[in-house]
């Protein structure tokens, strides 16, 4: 029978929804539209219609040594140009928002080839070719999984998860590098690690808090679904851990 | 530090609050008087990008502005979550919880005001290792004391 991935545990609303992100088959909603310029404004890499600076030859130009690995291997877009290697990085407020440090490398792993994530408790930052980040950072921005009020594209500073949201919802950054317009759109005023920008790059509005409600992928006693309620979830994790703990005496179960 | 135990009170609110509330809010707190010291709490908001590679650069933010309270100026350096009160005794706690209660009526948030002790009344072992044995003990444990700019006091109308 043909492997066939179940992505996670669970029967809660939540864990419904993380399967759904991680899930490559599953189309994710497309909510805002962002232009490509603004993007590479937000990253903050390279000017906007700058050439991409490399970092070795392109891959048709040099001599490859003879390796079974690299002929399995398509290269992706960045690779074969030798482009740099740039990241882009979140933080997800732990009030409902769409998606979570864990939760974005799972999903990316499972979409994206390439990459290089790394998880942290409050933030989660994935490292690629230039050229590929571009391609899914729009991704990451456009679709379900960011929420203009409750996620923030932080490259350094990136304090605020864990904090309460101010008064007008904005999770809390202390470079604020995005700012709640009078007409309920968020701007970003400053790139990602904080200098200012030539213009301000749009995002749309926050989603509202019953989207966000239904479509988290975050656990959360107070106002959401409770991990604790969910029992499918508890007897895998408990079962992982306990294997986990038993590995050195031969665990049978 | 004082002596005598009088009594605290904390306000914390279900958000951060922008400085227009913060001015509304202390300028009704400082009608309710009876406070002897106040300190306002919550994250910082540095006046330069602290990490990173934009790191030292200036950190333009619209929260970190001047606010008057009382007869003074303040300039908020945090983004306000939590007010920490010590008062004369605890007669003026029902004033605060009203005024309190004015300034979030229209808001579509709570906020709480509870009692209990807040503030530092005893300066420990890593304080005085840090401090010495001079630091200014009305305001140890609420700020550093090593700060240059010292607390605001606000004339009451006693």
């Amino acid at each position: 029978m043909a492997y066939k991935p179940q992505f996670g545990p669970g029967t809660s609303k939540v864990a419904e929804n993380r399967r759904k992100q991680m899930n490559p088959k599953q189309k994710l909603e497309k909510m805002r539209d962002v232009t490509d310029e603004d993007i590479v404004l937000l990253l903050g890499h390279r000017a906007p219609g700058a050439a991409y600076p490399t970092a070795h030859p392109p891959l048709a130009e040099q001599q490859e040594p003879d390796c079974p690995i690299r002929k399995i291997v398509t290269p992706t877009e960045g690779a074969k140009a030798g482009d740099r290697v740039r990241y882009i990085q979140f933080a997800d407020s732990m009030f409902f928002a769409p998606c979570q440090p864990y939760q974005r490398t799972y999903t990316e792993m499972y979409r994206f080839r390439g990459i290089d994530p790394g998880t942290l408790s409050g933030r989660q930052i994935v490292e690629c070719r230039e050229r590929d980040l571009e391609k899914y950072s729009k991704e990451l921005i456009e679709t379900e999984l960011l929420d203009a009020a409750r996620t923030g594209i932080r490259g350094a500073t990136v304090h605020g998860h864990s904090l309460r949201l101010a008064e007008n919802g904005m999770m809390f950054d202390m470079l604020q590098r995005s700012v709640l317009g009078e007409d309920g759109i968020v701007r970003y005023v400053k790139n990602q690690i904080g200098e200012p920008l030539d213009r301000a790059v749009a995002i749309g509005k926050p989603l509202d808090e019953k989207w966000l409600k239904d479509h988290t992928t975050i656990f959360h006693s107070l106002g959401g679904t409770a991990y604790r309620d969910d029992k499918e979830y508890i007897e895998y994790v408990q079962r992982i851990h306990s294997l986990r703990t038993k590995y050195g005496f031969m665990p049978k179960e | 530090m004082t002596d005598a135990i009088y009594p605290q009170a904390r306000i914390v609110s279900a958000r951060f609050l922008r400085p227009d509330t913060v001015e509304q809010l202390l300028n009704r707190l400082v009608q309710v008087g009876g406070i002897l010291r106040m300190s306002i709490n919550g994250p910082s908001i540095p006046t330069t990008v602290p990490y990173g590679p934009a790191r030292g650069k200036p950190n333009p933010h619209p929260d970190r502005k001047v606010i008057h309270v009382g007869d003074q100026d303040v300039l908020l350096q945090v983004q306000v979550g939590t007010i920490i009160l010590e008062l004369e005794d605890e007669s003026y706690i029902a004033g605060i919880r009203e005024a309190v209660d004015e300034v979030f009526a229209e808001k579509d948030f709570t906020c709480a005001v509870q009692q209990g002790r807040y503030m530092k009344s005893q300066p420990t072992i890593s304080d005085y290792a840090k401090y010495g044995p001079d630091a200014d003990r009305e305001i140890l444990g609420l700020v550093d004391p090593r700060k240059k700019d010292g607390p605001i006091i606000i004339q009451g109308t006693k």
